[in-house]
């Protein structure tokens, strides 16, 4: 038995390329380590993405493999330098993460939002904006917004956000350093007042499901304020940006009006937010064919899918292409994917995968599933 | 007459009666009859009987079948000798008509002309008009069977089919025999060589129809099926390679390289490389062309796009499949141009495209081992039509008893 085990272990750590990595912190990954997996903690796997943040699929990997493993490709890494060596005192620098379906935009996504846990950045992370604006289930939940006139509002997916966004920020929002400079005061009876820790704040939104995008409006000028007098540095990254910019939504009102993202106010926060009138800050943005329905998915360069609008509103900004796997990192995931017993077969099965999925990462995790 | 019920007995009358269908009977010939008999005479008288019997036989009495049979024969030669000269004399002609030497007239001329002259629609090629020389029209008859006298030349004439029983007699004597040499082999305790095994692989036993045309006679399902046993049963013994020819009689052997001239010659461009290109790749509506570059790296371009060109795996599968196939997946370039059909026509054009051309470059194994995975043939298979009446090409209404 113990020598059956041997030769398992053995035979394990013989085959093919290593593929794993033991440093697992992402501000300490050089260029030696790409294509190499290494994997999260499980805590802060939960803390970041408890709310979604991670592709679906990805999740279900997970739960196969029992661990949470990113790979380490070259994108990933030049915004991390690139962060690394900012000046801070100027204008947010806004990049964008675009590429073909299933290159690994979310997941690059996912690797950089840890970097800047560890580095102890404030996060706002918007995991999938096509959840709000065009995954409908029979009825959403809109309501006219108080505040802003004929507008809507999403008071549930804006409630959802502000909890993903304490979960993510826990131990920021804990020490409790921050605090709100103005008083808000929502109806009669509530009223946020000044000095206030933003922690409060977003009970608030939680708590109070009416206010929650407003409060969502008041934070995100909070964080700004905050950022300028470097209180706290910020990390931004939407997930589908783009999506805020196409024409329709499959929102409708009860007339049976169809609504434009311009009408709903989550849109016009994440407008606020993403514009580079502040400092001490990184933005990064993803455009995605998925956020757009299947007619107007015929490129993925950032600029079809961002049309005038949003393409003006984010210039200048740093284009960035996550591609497909290069022949190492496609030999490393081939080795991680048998290693994890999830593709088996003769050697020669990889030489037609790699054929067959184009190299594409999405395309290849497929191909692997019934093998 | 007399003479003869009253001295002979009657089993030697009968006898007599059978044995002797001889018209007339000669007072010469009871004599002698009456001399075999019991009733013993001299023995000179007896000798020169004797001799007088077998000159009697030499004046031909030839007995009715064997005459009917003689006329039969001699009919058929002449119809035979006439067919032939008509044959001559028409090739003649159609060399004329066609306006080529009669002299060096050959049958694949003559199959041209007749076509060229008789055009047919007729799907069924042994229905449309030929001409052909008299023995492969005509089935072959067998030689005369017995002599004048009615004796058979062959030893199992008797059994009907001379032929075949002879043949399974031959089986069964060399059987025989090679028990026989195997045993003097284990005796003398000798080594067989290895190489003088018989290979009975690329070979097949003839079919019975082509049995039938080698023996002149037909076979039944019972027979022809003895007949494979025990030819098996011969070819399974261990010496089995000293009746080699008898067996390479009836095998036909299978159908062998037919590509070895018509591979191309890959076409060279600027830099040296080694190129082909195939046009007219098809499959249902797909039409297109394919180029193999040789020294390559693996990189597929369909219309100017990668192999995400088809997004079903099915499809690429379908494209990749030769290279891997051959083992050339990273060893050449692939570029094609195709259009009509859809993904499944298109994938399959491409795929046969890629395996024509990689003939190329390819050596004789691995170009039997892709003939015998179906890469090379082309697949004829169209759209069927709707038929009216029914609602599909072979579905039909629903089946009512009554």
């Amino acid at each position: 038995m113990l020598s059956r085990n041997l030769r398992f272990l053995s035979r394990r750590y013989s085959q093919g390329v290593t593929f794993r990595t033991t440093e697992t912190s992402p501000s300490q990954q050089n260029e030696n380590q790409i294509g190499l997996f290494y994997t999260v903690n499980n805590d802060v796997c939960k803390q970041l993405f408890g709310h979604g943040g991670l592709p679906k699929s990805y999740m279900k990997q997970t739960k196969t493999f029992t661990e949470t493993s990113l790979m380490v490709r070259l994108p990933a890494l030049d915004i991390i330098n690139c962060i690394k060596a900012t000046d801070f005192d100027k204008p947010v620098i806004r990049y964008m993460l675009y590429g073909e379906i299933g290159a690994g935009k979310s997941l690059t996504l996912a690797h950089l939002l840890h970097y800047a846990y560890e580095d102890g950045y404030l996060i706002v992370h918007v995991p999938w904006v096509s959840e709000w604006l065009r995954r409908v289930p029979r009825h959403k939940e809109m309501s006219n917004s108080p505040t802003h006139e004929g507008l809507v509002d999403l008071p549930l997916d804006g409630a959802a956000w502000l909890l993903h966004f304490k979960m993510q920020n826990q131990v920021l929002l804990k020490k409790g350093n921050l605090k709100i400079s103005k008083e808000y005061v929502w109806s009669k009876r509530e009223q946020t007042p000044e000095g206030a820790p933003l922690a409060e704040l977003i009970e608030h939104g939680i708590t109070r499901v009416k206010y929650a995008c407003d409060v969502i409006d008041a934070l995100i000028s909070e964080i700004k304020i905050l950022s300028n007098s470097k209180q706290c540095k910020t990390f931004v990254a939407i997930d589908g940006f783009n999506t805020f910019f196409y024409p329709l939504t499959r929102l409708s009102t009860p007339t049976k009006k169809k609504v434009t993202p311009e009408e709903v106010t989550l849109t016009k926060s994440f407008m606020e937010l993403t514009k580079n009138d502040w400092v001490n800050g990184v933005i990064i943005l993803t455009a995605d064919q998925l956020g757009v329905s299947q007619d107007h998915q015929e490129s993925h360069l950032p600029k079809y899918l961002l049309y005038k609008k949003g393409f003006e509103h984010i210039d200048p900004f740093v284009p960035v292409e996550v591609g497909r796997y290069s022949e190492r990192e496609f030999m490393s995931c081939a080795s991680y994917y048998r290693d994890r017993l999830w593709l088996r077969g003769p050697r020669e099965t990889e030489g037609e995968l790699k054929l067959a999925s184009a190299c594409n990462p999405y395309k290849f995790m497929e191909l692997c599933a019934p093998l | 007459m007399f003479l003869c019920y009253n001295k002979m007995s009657f089993a030697i009358k009968l006898t007599l009666k059978q044995a002797l269908p001889i018209a007339s009977r000669s007072s010469i010939i009871l004599q002698n009859v009456y001399n075999y008999s019991s009733k013993a005479t001299s023995q000179d008288n007896f000798y020169n009987n004797f001799t007088d019997w077998e000159t009697l036989s030499k004046k031909k009495k030839v007995s009715k079948a064997m005459r009917a049979y003689l006329e039969r024969a001699k009919e058929h030669d002449e119809f035979m000798k006439k067919q032939q000269f008509e044959y001559n004399i028409g090739k003649r002609h159609l060399a004329n008509m066609m306006g080529e030497d009669p002299e060096t007239f050959t049958q694949k001329d003559v199959d041209r002309a007749v076509e060229y002259l008789f055009p047919s629609g007729i799907y069924d090629r042994a229905a449309r008009p030929l001409m052909k020389p008299p023995e492969e029209v005509f089935p072959a008859r067998k030689a005369a069977e017995f002599d004048e006298a009615g004796w058979p030349h062959h030893f199992l004439f008797y059994t009907g089919k001379p032929n075949f029983f002879k043949l399974l007699y031959d089986i069964t004597e060399n059987i025989q025999d090679l028990y026989k040499y195997g045993d003097k082999v284990i005796r003398k305790k000798e080594v067989t060589d290895e190489k003088l095994l018989l290979n009975i692989t690329g070979s097949v036993w003839l079919t019975k129809d082509q049995l039938e045309q080698l023996l002149v006679e037909t076979v039944t399902d019972l027979e022809y099926d003895n007949f494979k046993l025990a030819m098996d049963r011969l070819v399974s013994l261990p010496h089995s390679h000293i009746y080699k020819d008898f067996i390479e009689k009836f095998r036909k052997p299978l159908a062998t390289q037919r590509f070895a001239l018509e591979i191309p010659k890959p076409s060279y461009d600027e830099n040296g490389n080694a190129f082909v290109t195939t046009y007219e790749c098809l499959r249902k509506k797909a039409r297109g062309d394919v180029t193999i570059k040789s020294p390559g790296t693996g990189k597929i371009t369909i219309n100017g796009q990668d192999l995400t060109y088809f997004e079903d795996t099915q499809s690429r599968e379908q494209v990749i499949f030769p290279l891997i196939f051959t083992g050339m997946q990273d060893k050449v370039d692939i570029v094609c141009n195709i259009e009509g059909g859809g993904p499944s026509g298109q994938s399959g054009a491409i795929r046969w495209g890629i395996a024509w051309g990689l003939r190329s470059f390819v050596d004789k194994d691995m170009l039997e081992a892709m003939q015998l995975a179906g890469l090379l043939t082309r697949d004829h298979r169209r759209r069927e039509r709707k038929k009216p009446g029914q609602p599909g090409a072979r579905k039909k209404p629903t089946w009512k008893r009554r």
